[in-house]
């Protein structure tokens, strides 16, 4: 794109935006004092306009930030100045706006009732509850095996589409191309649903537990391990591939000797990255019925039982430290 | 019947880039023949179109007579078994053992399945074997190759290049990563290589003095052109300076 449209178009999303702040956040939540109400055709025309006021003083005035990259040096003092507080003024009113939205209040945040309410919690956290020692290192045991699972689920896949999701792999023809493509935007769109949705999804195909907790975080690691793997797969040196193919070699052979030397240690590196990944991210969805430790977080949290609380999320950080440690040290070894 | 030749081939890449221009180039078997020129002149591509890793966007590639500008598949492979290569960065794998990395040339002629579990025929490990014998390295069979030094590697790379049992063989600047006492020894094995077992070798150099030394003709390519094509001590200073600019000097390598 042209800078000429990237100006207009940076214009027009100043004023489009500036009206949106001053409206929805300005009028009606501080003046009005009320909730958002839908979005009418009308407001919308309104804002469009003050997009295009805004195209019309960058092209006239030359005063905004528009004109500001569109013409640089070529600007005077005053069009500079202007233009610098366009965004200055953009700036403050975002802060602003950020701050009414997500209802920022020191208040409560360092009320009487609430530093005490906080402080029994701490306390009870920092005493955790030995006695369900047992029963919490069970849940952890069944954390790590459901993340074990998926990434072990995941594996195969991935490795083959790893493979097929390589730009230098796919290349050759139109049609593996577009098959190539297919798969970037399915994979993309995949990795880029959370798995706690995923988890979501399989529990109400296969209802609430360790399975579908496992399912969702299966697809979210092959569609993760994907990308990385292809990645590798583009980055290799593409002259141990010519010389496999110069002594005529078929072109699994090819792939065989050529690429795969190259990828087996960095692909083994993802993988145990993976896993640690996923047995923080069963321990979330566990959560939300998950299974594992998860869940029996959610359980002591609902009978307000602190103690036990303190001492779940003692095993769990004590569990992510060692995994962290165990899966760094591993990556170091083989690499 | 000329054993390779090239007709008016040209190579123009995706990006406009005009690699080669018109080449023609006839090789007779046995030939050492050395192709000279600067960085970008056209020797990497030129060597690579003629065992076709390379397609040239014009022209046409004859192997005995044979027309091979346009076959495919296992054609192609075929094709490429007779003519074993080597490469400036040996492109070898690291990881493996010598034995394993020289196998590879035997990829042509070895059953997919059976390279794809390791299992190569007897006869085949015997004759790696004796490849590393002939380029020293027997003692290395079972080492690592990233133990290596970079003289050996290349000699790896030419053991492997064997394996192919190949009728020619192209070198893109075999020693242009080596020290020079180190380039003396790689180039020795390809002159015996070409004198004992026949095999033509077609070597893109740097050095003037390493194709005085070894090469029997030269070809030199300027901006994708052949200007020069002769007897090594053909090339006067006068010519010198037209392949390589005025403001080169020429280096010494003993």
């Amino acid at each position: 794109m042209s800078r000429r449209w990237q100006s207009v178009l940076l214009d027009f999303g100043i004023g489009l935006y500036g009206a949106v702040l001053l409206y929805r956040i300005v009028w009606v939540h501080m003046v009005q004092d009320g909730e958002a109400p839908p979005v009418t055709p009308p407001e919308l025309g309104f804002y469009a306009v003050a997009g295009l006021i805004v195209v019309g003083l960058g092209l006239y005035l030359r005063c905004t930030l528009g004109a500001w990259i569109r013409w640089r040096q070529e600007l005077k003092q005053w069009q500079r100045i202007c233009a610098l507080h366009w965004g200055l003024t953009l700036l403050v009113l975002t802060i602003w706006a950020g701050w009414v939205i997500t209802k920022v209040s020191p208040l409560d945040l360092l009320s009487a009732e609430g530093l005490r309410s906080a402080g029994r919690l701490f306390g009870a956290l920092l005493s955790p509850e030995f006695s369900i020692l047992d029963k919490a290192l069970a849940a952890m045991v069944q954390t790590i095996y459901i993340a074990l699972m998926a990434t072990l689920f995941g594996l195969p896949p991935a490795v083959v589409l790893g493979f097929l999701a390589a730009r230098n792999i796919m290349r050759g023809h139109p049609l593996t191309f577009a098959f190539y493509a297919f798969l970037r935007v399915l994979i993309n769109f995949t990795r880029s649903v959370e798995p706690l949705i995923w988890a979501v999804v399989f529990s109400v195909w296969v209802g609430i537990g360790p399975f579908a907790g496992m399912l969702a975080m299966t697809v979210h690691t092959v569609a993760a391990l994907t990308k990385l793997y292809s990645e590798q797969v583009e980055s290799i040196d593409s002259g141990l591939v010519e010389a496999v193919e110069s002594t005529g070699a078929h072109p699994v052979q090819v792939v065989w000797f050529g690429v795969v030397p190259q990828v087996v240690l960095p692909f083994l590196a993802f993988t145990i990255y993976r896993w640690d990944t996923n047995v923080r991210m069963a321990t979330v969805i566990g959560v939300v019925g998950g299974g594992g430790i998860g869940t029996l977080l959610m359980q002591y949290q609902g009978l307000a039982r602190w103690h036990e609380v303190g001492l779940i999320v003692l095993v769990i950080a004590a569990v992510v430290w060692i995994m962290d440690y165990l899966s760094a040290r591993l990556r170091e070894a083989i690499a | 019947m000329t054993f390779l030749e090239l007709q008016n081939v040209r190579k123009i890449f995706p990006n406009g880039v005009v690699a080669l221009q018109d080449v023609s180039l006839r090789v007779e078997r046995g030939e050492f023949l050395a192709i000279i020129g600067l960085s970008g002149s056209g020797k990497s591509t030129l060597l690579r179109c003629i065992n076709r890793l390379i397609e040239p966007s014009s022209g046409r590639i004859l192997f005995e007579g044979v027309d091979v500008t346009h076959i495919r598949g296992e054609q192609l492979r075929q094709y490429r078994r007779r003519i074993g290569m080597i490469f400036q960065q040996f492109n070898i794998i690291e990881r493996r053992t010598v034995l394993e990395n020289v196998l590879v040339g035997a990829l042509g002629r070895v059953s997919i399945w059976r390279s794809l579990v390791g299992a190569f025929p007897t006869e085949v490990v015997e004759e790696a074997l004796h490849n590393l014998e002939i380029v020293g390295l027997a003692d290395k069979a079972t080492e690592r190759v990233r133990m290596l030094s970079g003289g050996q590697k290349q000699r790896v790379a030419i053991a492997r290049a064997l394996m192919q049992r190949p009728e020619a063989l192209l070198a893109d600047e075999p020693v242009a990563s080596l020290d020079p006492a180190t380039s003396h020894s790689v180039m020795r094995y390809l002159e015996e290589i070409n004198r004992q077992l026949g095999v033509t070798v077609i070597c893109s150099l740097h050095f003037l003095s390493l194709v005085r030394r070894y090469a029997r003709r030269v070809v030199a390519l300027r901006a994708g052109s052949i200007v020069f094509e002769g007897a090594p001590a053909e090339i006067t200073e006068e010519w010198f300076r037209y392949i390589y600019g005025d403001e080169a000097q020429e280096v010494e390598i003993r």
